[in-house]
């Protein structure tokens, strides 16, 4: 019955939008009268905290993207995963809606898919799997996952692995790739030797400045020899100690979706740096520019540039560690609660890139005021945090859930996606999920 | 801000739903496959003058979710086809055939907030 009614609104937002605004916000910016019983009548309930809504604002109800929605958008139904937000097929990307993400360390099956290109078949033997590592070093090395595995130390960690674009669908006007909500990513934990460890083997020459990573996934056209995208780091990262060559996720074998037998693991950077199916690192005596270095891809502007405005990117700078970012995970966008709910108990996790999370905020009155909540230390640097707290609902009603995260320089979520850019990175407004009490 | 939601808001108002087949492969590799093989309809697309023709010369590398799911001016869209050609190693669009296709897309998938002016470009 809400959704009937909610189509409505809809309908008339596109139609006139104008009318629209008048009819449900009036035109003094704050919601009341007649704007706000007309309002309370599209979300089907009273809005407790109406008083206090920015000019403007539509319901979160109506405002988060298309993915978030309960119900509408398309499953995934893949042996071995879970019913993630299917964004596309080919190539196959898929998100996990907030509410999967309620495992402190991420299961396998719950993992948000991201492809460049196609899928390659798994490995025969994947213990006989070979990495090349090669360029600015003193001794070109060819080692077998194996190999691997025996001559360096093995370590175990959990580490966020996030999307370069997640959080791109919050950007207006549209940015163009997959339309990630909040949900592309991951905190698994992953088994592997350190990178540093098998350049320091290979032994860096003064020259080396940067990484170049190839996988086995064939490029979308289907082009033999060209790669479906090949990242680079500056060296720093590659030499620190939680970036890893894995071989393991959650103490079993990766899954083929997720880059068996072998995969980087390059956390709080862009995802794209995570190879999977890896079978080569480039060191290189200048930044890599292989597919998917320069221009807009993983970039983002140094100075502020008009959103929808063309740019070649020419100017801008590769977007290196996450922007902080928080989930929750105990309750769904849409969640309906039963008459005389009069307070939520709610969780869910943040992280910021290479910084930790020194605060999560939760607000139920349009931001007018904010509750802290309790954050967890990591379970290891790069791990995200988790996060609880309670906050109280004063009736019945429509409320918001507006949750905010703030990184250890201080920096908060921002409340509208910052820096716009054509291939949308770093989209982390403060998100918003919609409650029903009654 | 209220730009922004509008868009959204009509961005909602044209739900998308493919529901893969009930298919179970063996491997998550062959269920990719059978997923990115599964044959899509020219009718998935906008009907309307090019849909033949921006189906035929747009699905030979990925699907069409991409352009479903897309909002873009014309500017945009005549953009991304050099993008794809440069990048991508698409066949170059060139004349009437480019423009034949870059009008559909920006006709039926054009800019969602159509009613807003940007005061810095236009
Ligand atoms: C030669 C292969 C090829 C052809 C043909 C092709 N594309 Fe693409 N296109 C790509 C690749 C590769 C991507 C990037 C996919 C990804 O990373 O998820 C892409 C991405 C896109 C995107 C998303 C933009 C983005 O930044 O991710 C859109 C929209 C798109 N293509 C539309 C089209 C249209 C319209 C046509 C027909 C004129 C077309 N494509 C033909 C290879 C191709």
């Amino acid at each position: 019955m809400v959704r009937r009614i909610e189509r409505s609104v809809q309908e008339l937002y596109r139609d006139d939008p104008e009318r629209a605004d008048a009819l449900a916000f009036g035109r003094r910016g704050a919601l009341k009268g007649a704007a706000l019983a007309a309002m309370g009548g599209a979300v089907g309930a009273a809005i407790p905290f109406g008083g206090s809504m920015p000019q403007g604002t539509l319901p979160a109800l109506f405002s988060r993207p298309a993915a978030a929605q309960s119900g509408g958008p398309a499953l995934l139904d893949l042996p071995g995963k879970g019913p993630l937000i299917l964004q596309g097929e080919r190539p196959l990307n898929a998100e996990t809606p907030e509410t999967l993400l309620d495992e402190p360390v991420t299961s396998a099956r719950n993992m948000f898919i991201r492809n460049n290109g196609g899928v390659p078949d798994a490995a025969a033997d994947p213990r006989a799997w070979k990495l090349v590592v090669e360029g600015e070093v003193n001794q070109r090395l060819e080692l077998t996952v194996g190999e691997l595995e025996a001559r360096f130390p093995v370590i175990t960690r959990q580490l966020q692995l996030e999307c370069g674009g997640n959080g791109r669908a919050f950007y207006q006007p549209q940015a163009r790739g997959n339309q990630w909500g909040n949900g592309a990513i991951s905190n698994g934990e992953w088994t592997g030797v350190r990178l540093r460890d098998v350049l320091n083997a290979a032994g860096l020459k003064s020259s080396a400045v940067a990484t170049g990573h190839y996988g086995a996934d064939p490029h979308l056209s289907n082009e033999p020899g060209r790669p479906a995208i090949a990242r680079g780091m500056r060296i720093a990262k590659a030499m620190e100690e939680d970036t890893l060559l894995a071989f393991r996720l959650n103490g079993a074998a990766i899954p083929q979706l997720h880059g068996a037998p072998l995969r980087l693991v390059t956390p709080g950077w862009p995802g794209s740096l995570s190879q999977k199916w890896l079978t080569r690192i480039w060191v290189r005596d200048k930044p890599h520019d292989g597919p998917g270095m320069g221009g807009t891809s993983y970039r983002v502007p140094v100075r502020p540039i008009v959103p929808g405005s063309s740019n070649n990117g020419r100017d801008f700078a590769d977007l290196e560690s996450m922007p902080v970012r928080a989930i929750l995970s105990s309750h769904a966008h849409g969640a309906r609660l039963p008459a005389g709910t009069r307070a939520l108990d709610l969780r869910g996790a943040a992280w910021a890139g290479d910084l930790t999370v020194r605060a999560v905020h939760v607000s139920v009155d349009f931001g007018a005021s904010w509750t802290a909540m309790q954050v967890a230390d990591p379970a290891n640097r790069h791990a995200w945090q988790r996060w609880t707290g309670r906050v109280a609902l004063p009736s019945d009603g429509y409320y918001e859930v507006w949750y905010r995260a703030t990184d250890s320089e201080g920096r908060m979520q921002p409340h509208a996606p910052p820096n716009w850019n054509p291939q949308g990175y770093g989209g982390n407004p403060i998100s918003r999920a919609a409650i029903l009490v009654g | 801000m209220r730009l922004a939601v509008l868009g959204l808001a009509l961005l909602l108002a044209s739900p998308v739903l493919i529901r893969p087949a009930a298919a179970q492969p063996a491997s998550q590799a062959d269920a990719a496959r059978a997923m990115a093989e599964r044959a899509e309809e020219e009718s998935v697309l906008a009907e309307g003058e090019g849909r033949s023709e921006t189906f035929g010369y747009c699905t030979a590398c990925h699907n069409t979710a991409l352009i479903r799911r897309s909002r873009f001016s014309r500017a945009q869209w005549d953009g991304l086809m050099d993008w794809m050609t440069e990048r991508h190693g698409m066949n170059p669009l060139e004349g009437e055939f480019r423009d034949l296709i870059v009008d559909y897309l920006a006709r039926h998938y054009g800019p969602s907030q159509s009613r807003a002016r940007n005061p810095f470009l236009n």
